[in-house]
């Protein structure tokens, strides 16, 4: 059922959409925005002249000039000296209204204490004066004459791939391995070193065998420290874990921009009855809104591709993030064409951009973990910055439910893109259940409506997965399988309520029956896309097997695990379906029932099988 | 300022929240602020131990170690803890010990040129690679005090005494100077930006143009809307320190916190108004507003002390001999731009809208 879409209608509406502002663009625009330019441009960098210490002064601490601490704690920005503070220790105790969090008296250290305990912000002080003690010593050291004495540690951290057959054939070499040998360097110029593996990178990621590939972007951060390191031993810096979170606002904060634009000119066409006048034009609905999104489309992969190239990735990122742009242009049209009022679409952008954000970085976090972070088009960044191989199913598993869950997205906008629905003000959730309840003609398009829902559950639940992976396996399987089972249930039990509420069929035992049966069998076809996810080898995880039943076994329980879930889907969905026919508060009552049925058969089927 | 006047600039006010309460959109601001303050606390449990993994308790590391200084790694690695060690004659078992996965990491200690030169070979993937080297990592530098000390003789000058180690939470730094700051910026942000979506709504639709049969004058208009949207950063932000005390992270000086927020929502606000006069579209009203706040906001940075130090200082009760002033003084820019907006507002004239 695909929208017919001419590409020269679709182009001469998208540049219009571009250039729509020129007429009003007037010189007193422009030299407002020169002069936000000018501001942002002159502000960065004095910004970055001033080092964002951003922990500045947080722990105050109290030392007389003779104890050796007090140069430590000078030369750290995160503290900041109040005196000697021997007025404070004189009773020889702190207490924690007593402006200190440390006071070094008379060759003891005291902590500011709060019932007799020392508080957390006085031992978070302390942890950090430890750390600030190792960097002082390192500093002094690195004056000393005698290099040897001052350094008598060197290492050499490097990195190897023992997961293949191919990996580094021998670690250790033999006898010693020479490598550096400069005795004369005196640690403090060492640093990390790494830029070996900078400039061959291809963008393909083939295999990084040789172990000290340093994924160097442009800028010179060595943001995955894969690279070697070698020096003192407080100069090795473990690897970050943290890219993940880096990259998701790397690459959406400038998307924000984009998606606010977007989705102003779109909510900008139902205001004053404005966009009537193209849906009278002899276009089709999909030809207007492939033509406002596709300015924006293009602005949003060429931002991500700029971004790509600062970080040093390559095809295969962009490729990811535009996946992820087209999501979010996706929930913004929608949310567009549901909100009210600007100041409300203000707010469901924001919760649009909270909600992809933790969608884009949480399962990335385990980029390096399991298959089950590529549900993030993010892990395909990282995985192309560090180099490593992604399989072509991989590369699918990651970017065809966004694209799925944004051609659904756009789809339903579509639904209400019309004259009846554009214009007129009613409550989100109502809108919400005209967009679904729009598709609905005969029981074949409630199978078809339910089936697509099924990215949206596949990305709710592999987040689920993916949020309680870290709980401990006893408490994560039950929890996941309680999430799992209100998921489902509530994917299909709204297209139902939809019906209903939209008038699609009457409010009957009998149509609710046929309607529940109807959703649940699309449910249960839409869930055999889930086979994707053996591609991935998803089932070896434990997790991942509890939330998508896929339990090994001979034909015979393949074919009880075919049927099973038809039966369940079938029945579940009747329940809902009948708190449907009577209204919202049962329909409430129904899925929770539903959910009820639903968690007690995965239990019994989790123990069964498991 | 008349009577009639103030009454006006109130019903304006009350219409704009009231608005804001009729659509639910609260309702969705608090959704959005309760998950993330629960997400916050998964931010700090789960991800800053991950930040700072020595934390992560799961598991000893195991490592190999060979060469002839390898007995001095292995007691140091015994008094810093956190690491088992196998001592191995044959580097070719080590290596494959390593290669098959029975040690997590591989240590090669030699004796050269008075030196003790380590190699340590750290598997590529996984997560679990940052806590293998946090764990040698510290060990290295307990061989690195004792060998120092050996060699004190031949040093200048003698080292500060390492303090003791203590239990503490690695994440209480992180939280207040990052979280923290973040949450108490944003209210004030979005405010401005719904500030923006106030008054160019009312443009695009044209009710502006009822609003203005009205007795009011567009500045009394302007103002009630103003005054309602600034006087909301404070409450939401006031919100989030009440959520995040039940979170186990209590913000002090929330008398100080409640102004500071107060005064960057005025200032927002007033950015957002002024740019909804200059360019009434709010596509491009929102854009400017976005770069502008963020621009102020990037030369605020260069302060002596920044918003986010004033936020951070203020929450975690380290105020330093600056922060009151800061506070101060974003009252009085505030003020100033709220003055300079109502005066371009004077002069506006409301048919160019």
């Amino acid at each position: 059922m695909l929208p017919r879409l001419r590409p020269r209608v679709v182009v001469r509406i998208a540049r219009w959409e571009l250039f729509r502002g020129t007429g009003t663009l007037d010189r007193r625009t422009i030299g407002v925005y020169l002069v936000g330019l000018v501001v942002l441009a002159g502000a960065l960098p004095m910004a970055a002249g001033s080092g964002l210490a951003i922990d500045e002064g947080i722990y105050r601490v109290g030392a007389p000039g003779d104890t050796p601490y007090r140069d430590v704690v000078e030369s750290d920005p995160t503290f900041v000296v109040r005196g000697d503070g021997q007025s404070a220790a004189a009773d020889g105790r702190l207490t924690a209204d007593e402006g200190y969090e440390l006071v070094f008296a008379d060759g003891e250290l005291l902590l500011a204490t709060d019932g007799g305990e020392p508080t957390p912000k006085a031992r978070a002080a302390l942890a950090a004066l430890r750390r600030s003690v190792e960097s002082y010593n390192d500093r002094r050291m690195a004056e000393e004459p005698n290099a040897t004495a001052a350094f008598p540690v060197r290492v050499t951290l490097r990195y190897a791939d023992r997961r293949g057959a191919g990996g580094a054939g021998a670690a250790v070499s033999g006898g010693g391995n020479g490598g550096d040998g400069g005795g004369g360097a005196t640690g403090s110029g060492a640093g990390t070193a790494g830029g070996t593996g900078a400039g061959s990178r291809d963008g393909s990621g083939g295999g990084a065998g040789a172990g000290s590939s340093g994924g160097l972007s442009p800028l010179g951060v060595d943001l995955f420290g894969t690279g070697t390191t070698d020096g003192s031993p407080s100069q090795i810096a473990p690897p970050f874990p943290f890219q993940s979170l880096v990259l998701a606002f790397a690459f959406l904060l400038p998307l924000n921009f984009v998606v606010q634009a977007y989705s102003s000119s779109v909510l900008r066409e139902r205001i004053n009855r404005r966009g009537e006048l193209l849906l009278v034009a002899p276009v089709s609905a999909a030809e207007i809104v492939a033509g406002k999104t596709l300015p924006y489309l293009v602005a949003a992969v060429g931002l991500a591709g700029v971004v790509t190239a600062v970080v040093g990735g390559g095809a295969l990122s962009v490729l990811a993030v535009g996946s992820l742009a087209l999501l979010y242009l996706g929930t913004a049209f929608l949310g567009a064409m549901l909100a009210r009022s600007f100041k409300e679409l203000t707010f469901v952008v924001v919760t649009i951009s909270v909600g992809l954000m933790t969608f884009a970085f949480v399962p990335a976090i385990f980029a390096d973990v399991d298959p089950l972070a590529l549900i993030s088009p993010l892990t395909l960044v990282v995985r192309d910055l560090t180099g490593t191989a992604v399989t072509p199913s991989g590369v699918a598993f990651a970017t065809l439910p966004a694209t799925l869950a944004a051609a659904v997205l756009f789809g339903l906008g579509l639904g209400v893109y019309r004259e009846e629905d554009m214009f007129t003000q009613r409550p989100v959730h109502l809108k919400a259940l005209d967009a679904l309840g729009g598709r609905i003609r005969s029981p074949r398009s409630l199978v078809g409506l339910t089936a697509v829902l099924i990215p949206f559950v596949f990305v709710a639940e592999l987040l689920a997965v993916a949020a309680l992976f870290a709980l401990p396996g006893g408490l994560s399987i039950p929890l996941v399988l309680v999430v799992v089972a209100v998921v489902e249930e509530f994917a299909k039990s709204v297209p139902v309520l939809a019906g209903f509420v939209d008038g699609r069929y009457p409010r009957t035992r009998r149509t609710a029956l046929l309607a529940g049966a109807a959703s649940g069998l699309g449910f249960f076809l839409g869930e055999k896309l889930t086979l994707v996810v053996q591609l991935v080898g998803l089932p070896e995880l434990r997790v991942g097997s509890a939330a998508f039943q896929m339990g090994g076994g001979g034909p015979l329980v393949a074919g009880a695990l075919l049927l099973a879930p038809l039966a369940l889907h079938v029945v579940t969905a009747g329940i809902s379906a009948l708190g449907a026919a009577r209204g919202t508060g049962a329909w409430l009552a129904g899925t929770a029932l539903a959910v009820l049925v639903h968690v007690a058969y995965n239990l019994s089927v989790v123990v069964a099988l498991v | 300022m008349s009577e009639s006047g103030a009454r006006g600039r109130l019903v304006v006010g009350r219409r704009e929240l009231s608005s804001l309460s009729r659509e639910k959109t609260i309702v969705l601001a608090l959704v959005i602020q309760l998950f993330v303050a629960g997400f916050s606390s998964f931010l700090v449990v789960g991800l800053t131990s991950l930040y700072s993994p020595a934390t992560v308790s799961g598991g000893g590391v195991e490592v190999a170690v060979v060469g002839d200084a390898g007995g001095e790694f292995v007691e140091a690695a015994e008094a810093a803890g956190g690491l088992r060690v196998d001592p191995y004659a044959d580097p070719t078992a080590a290596n494959a010990a390593f290669e098959s996965g029975a040690v997590d990491a591989l240590v090669e200690a030699r004796t050269r040129e008075g030196r003790i030169h380590v190699t340590v070979t750290a598997p590529e993937e996984g997560l679990r690679k940052t806590l293998v080297v946090v764990r040698v990592r510290a060990a290295l530098e307990t061989l690195e005090r004792v060998e120092r000390a050996e060699r004190a003789g031949s040093l200048e000058s003698g080292v500060v005494p390492l303090p003791p180690p203590v239990d503490a939470s690695p994440y209480l730094g992180f939280t207040y100077t990052v979280l923290v700051p973040v949450l108490l910026l944003l209210p004030a942000f979005i405010v401005g930006s719904v500030a923006v979506d106030g008054i160019t709504e009312e443009v695009e639709r044209g009710t502006l143009e009822l609003l203005r049969v009205t007795p009011l004058s567009l500045a009394a208009i302007v103002e009630g809307k103003a005054l309602a949207l600034a006087a909301l950063g404070p409450a939401q932000a006031l919100l989030w320190v009440g959520l995040l005390s039940l979170n186990g992270i209590p913000v002090a000086n929330i008398g100080r916190v409640a102004a500071f927020v107060a005064a960057l929502s005025v200032a927002a606000v007033s950015v957002g108004v002024g740019t909804t006069l200059l360019v009434a579209d709010r596509q491009r009203a929102q854009l400017l507003y976005s770069f502008g706040v963020l621009g102020l906001l990037t030369a605020a940075t260069a302060l002596p002390e920044g918003p986010t130090s004033t936020a951070a200082l203020l929450a975690i009760d380290s105020p330093g001999p600056l922060t009151d002033a800061a506070v101060a003084g974003y009252a009085l820019v505030a003020v100033g731009l709220a003055l300079l907006v109502r005066w371009y507002v004077g002069r506006v004239d409301p048919e160019t809208l």
